[in-house]
């Protein structure tokens, strides 16, 4: 049972400012709940999707600038001096 | 100038001088004025650059030079897919006056074929929904019957076309979001298999398992807007080099001697009696056009709704932590703030399906929870996909109704989100494994709303697919759309 801390406690960990912390908790309760259903599934191996794919396989790791209209598509930010980008002021 | 026509018929009466693009998107540009106020679609509509592209075409045609596949066509895009200059929201206020600086993969590829962007449509946040109420912006409604909604989450692409206000659209597809919106308003909606088609500018909410797609009137325009937007991409590099294909060509193939498996468990329990006889109808068509239909089950596919669920909450509460309003977003000073107090402020603006996913997210993938929900569902995935496997050892196609029930009245199930949820049963099964899937419109049911039937195929055989859903649709004769 998901109760008022929990679904507090998640809107924490996902930084979310929960406006009305009890309309979430019945319908994260019942979804969970219907969830539980995958505990009824008779599983016939461990496998999952995991697929292993050889080294060799993968794609060169080289730089290449992303170009968009003939610009680097940092250049199109809104940018401080040199290479930084400009964020709100936070302090 | 009819406005109805196929993607195929644009191209043919352009390049017959019948008509010209400029009319084309003038008159469609009109009848977006004259309908919108009742379904809308639209978020954003891209007004004057698509009447100066369409000048561009014409004087292209006139002077006898190069022109692209599509010539001039009107194209809306799903306003979750990145489109250089024009606002991209993800109908959230998250993104609300959000500018790409780069077209997607998709985009660009439209554009070199000289398609018209002619603007972006409505969607559920984040493509989070089935039914396009969750956006920020309002619903959209159906053409079929305005008070109803028009499935989703590409809504805005389905109702788009449908209501004559584009030839064709591009939606994506996590959990049936093209083919929900395709069946519920009687168009054509292709979730192609994955990897086939770049997601390379698609905002991301579920990556494993979501796909862009198109919408259309007929099948035959699916293979059009395939041809261009289909193929590897250095951008994305869960594409396939799989070489050229041309959709277009054999395209009436046929069905005769394929096997097609109707499958039992998305036929059974749940189902409309409507949809359910609308489904047998659709088999015997098949029948009638000498293919072999035999039921097959999937077990799994009763687990499905809930490991999709569990993977696709994980992956949204995973994509969604970067908006925190500083390298996009909307204007909120921060002054007296701290960091977090800021962060979770502007992010209490995310609409109530997306924060309640998150939240699932969030509980899932926490250290006592992962063995009990995350890695079940994976193992019910890998589960799907070997019976899947088998069963297209047996079988060509599979069929299934798209949707389980008609379209609902907007606003009837909008608080009991497991029922949304159980809404996707059908479509799911070809995310969770990546097969290709399409729905095709087949019945329009007493009430006058529209029922899709939805035909599977094995992964890379989207060539395969088109055809038979081609051979269906040549069997139907559905009437047009009120609105």
């Amino acid at each position: 049972m998901v109760d008022r801390k929990e679904i507090e406690h998640l809107g924490d960990l996902v930084k979310v400012e929960l406006q009305d912390p009890e309309k979430y908790i019945h319908q994260v309760d019942q979804i969970l709940n219907y969830f539980n259903n995958l505990d009824k599934v008779e599983y016939d191996s461990d496998k999952t999707l995991r697929k292993e794919i050889p080294y060799e396989s993968l794609r060169e790791d080289k730089h290449e600038p992303f170009m968009t209209d003939g610009m680097s598509l940092i250049s199109k930010l809104k940018r401080d001096q040199n290479s930084f980008v400009r964020a709100p002021k936070m302090i | 100038m009819n406005l109805g026509i196929s993607a195929t018929e644009y191209v043919s009466q352009i390049r017959n001088g019948q008509i010209s693009a400029e009319e084309f998107i003038a008159k469609t540009l009109d009848r977006i004025r004259t309908v919108e106020g009742k379904v809308h679609a639209y978020i954003t509509i891209d007004e004057q650059n698509a009447l100066n592209q369409a000048r561009i075409i014409d004087k292209k045609i006139k002077a006898k030079e190069r022109i692209g596949a599509l010539f001039g066509m009107p194209i809306s895009i799903k306003d979750n897919i990145c489109t250089s200059g024009i606002r991209t929201t993800c109908a959230s206020k998250m993104l609300e006056n959000f500018i790409a600086p780069y077209d997607a993969t998709v985009v660009s590829r439209l554009k070199q074929d000289d398609a018209i962007i002619i603007g972006k449509v409505n969607l559920d946040e984040f493509a989070m929904g089935s039914t396009t109420e969750f956006s920020c912006f309002g619903p959209s409604r159906n053409p079929w019957n305005v008070e109803y909604v028009p499935g989703g989450s590409s809504g805005g692409s389905g109702v788009s076309v449908s209501a004559l206000e584009c030839v064709a659209s591009l939606g994506s597809d996590t959990g049936g979001s093209v083919r929900s919106p395709a069946s519920f308003c009687s168009v054509v909606g292709l979730k192609p298999t994955y990897g086939l088609v770049s997601r390379y500018g698609l905002v991301s909410y579920a990556n494993s398992i979501e796909q862009i797609g198109p919408v259309a009137r007929k099948v035959e325009d699916i293979a059009l807007i395939m041809n261009t937007i289909s193929g590897h991409d250095s951008h994305d590099d869960t594409t396939v080099e799989k070489g050229r294909v041309d959709y277009l060509q054999d395209l009436n193939a046929g069905v005769k001697g394929k096997k097609i498996g109707l499958v039992s468990q998305m036929t059974g329990d749940g189902v409309d009696k409507e949809v359910s006889s609308a489904t047998n109808a659709a088999v015997s068509k098949f029948q009638d056009l000498e293919a072999e239909c035999i039921p097959i089950s999937l077990d799994s596919v009763e687990h499905s709704v809930a490991a999709y669920y569990t993977i696709a909450s994980a992956e949204a509460s995973s994509n969604l932590s970067r908006y925190d309003n500083l390298r996009y977003g909307f204007d909120l000073g921060t002054e007296g703030y701290e960091f977090k107090a800021y962060v979770s402020k502007v992010r209490s603006n995310f609409g109530p399906e997306v924060t309640r996913r998150m939240l699932l997210g969030a509980f899932v993938l926490s250290a006592g929870y992962y063995g009990k929900y995350y890695l079940k569902a994976q193992k019910v995935r890998a589960m799907m996909k070997s019976q899947i496997d088998d069963a297209f050892k047996k079988v060509d196609f599979l069929v299934a109704p798209t949707m389980p029930i008609l379209p609902f009245k907007i606003g009837e199930k909008i608080d009991d989100p497991l029922t949304l949820y159980l809404l996707d049963a059908n479509t799911i099964m070809a995310n969770l494994t990546g097969i290709p899937a399409i729905s095709v419109p087949f019945a329009i049911s007493s009430s006058g709303l529209p029922i899709g039937i939805q035909i599977f195929a094995n992964s890379f055989q989207d060539k395969n697919l088109l055809q038979a859903a081609y051979a269906l649709q040549q069997t139907t004769h559905l009437p047009e759309v009120p609105v």
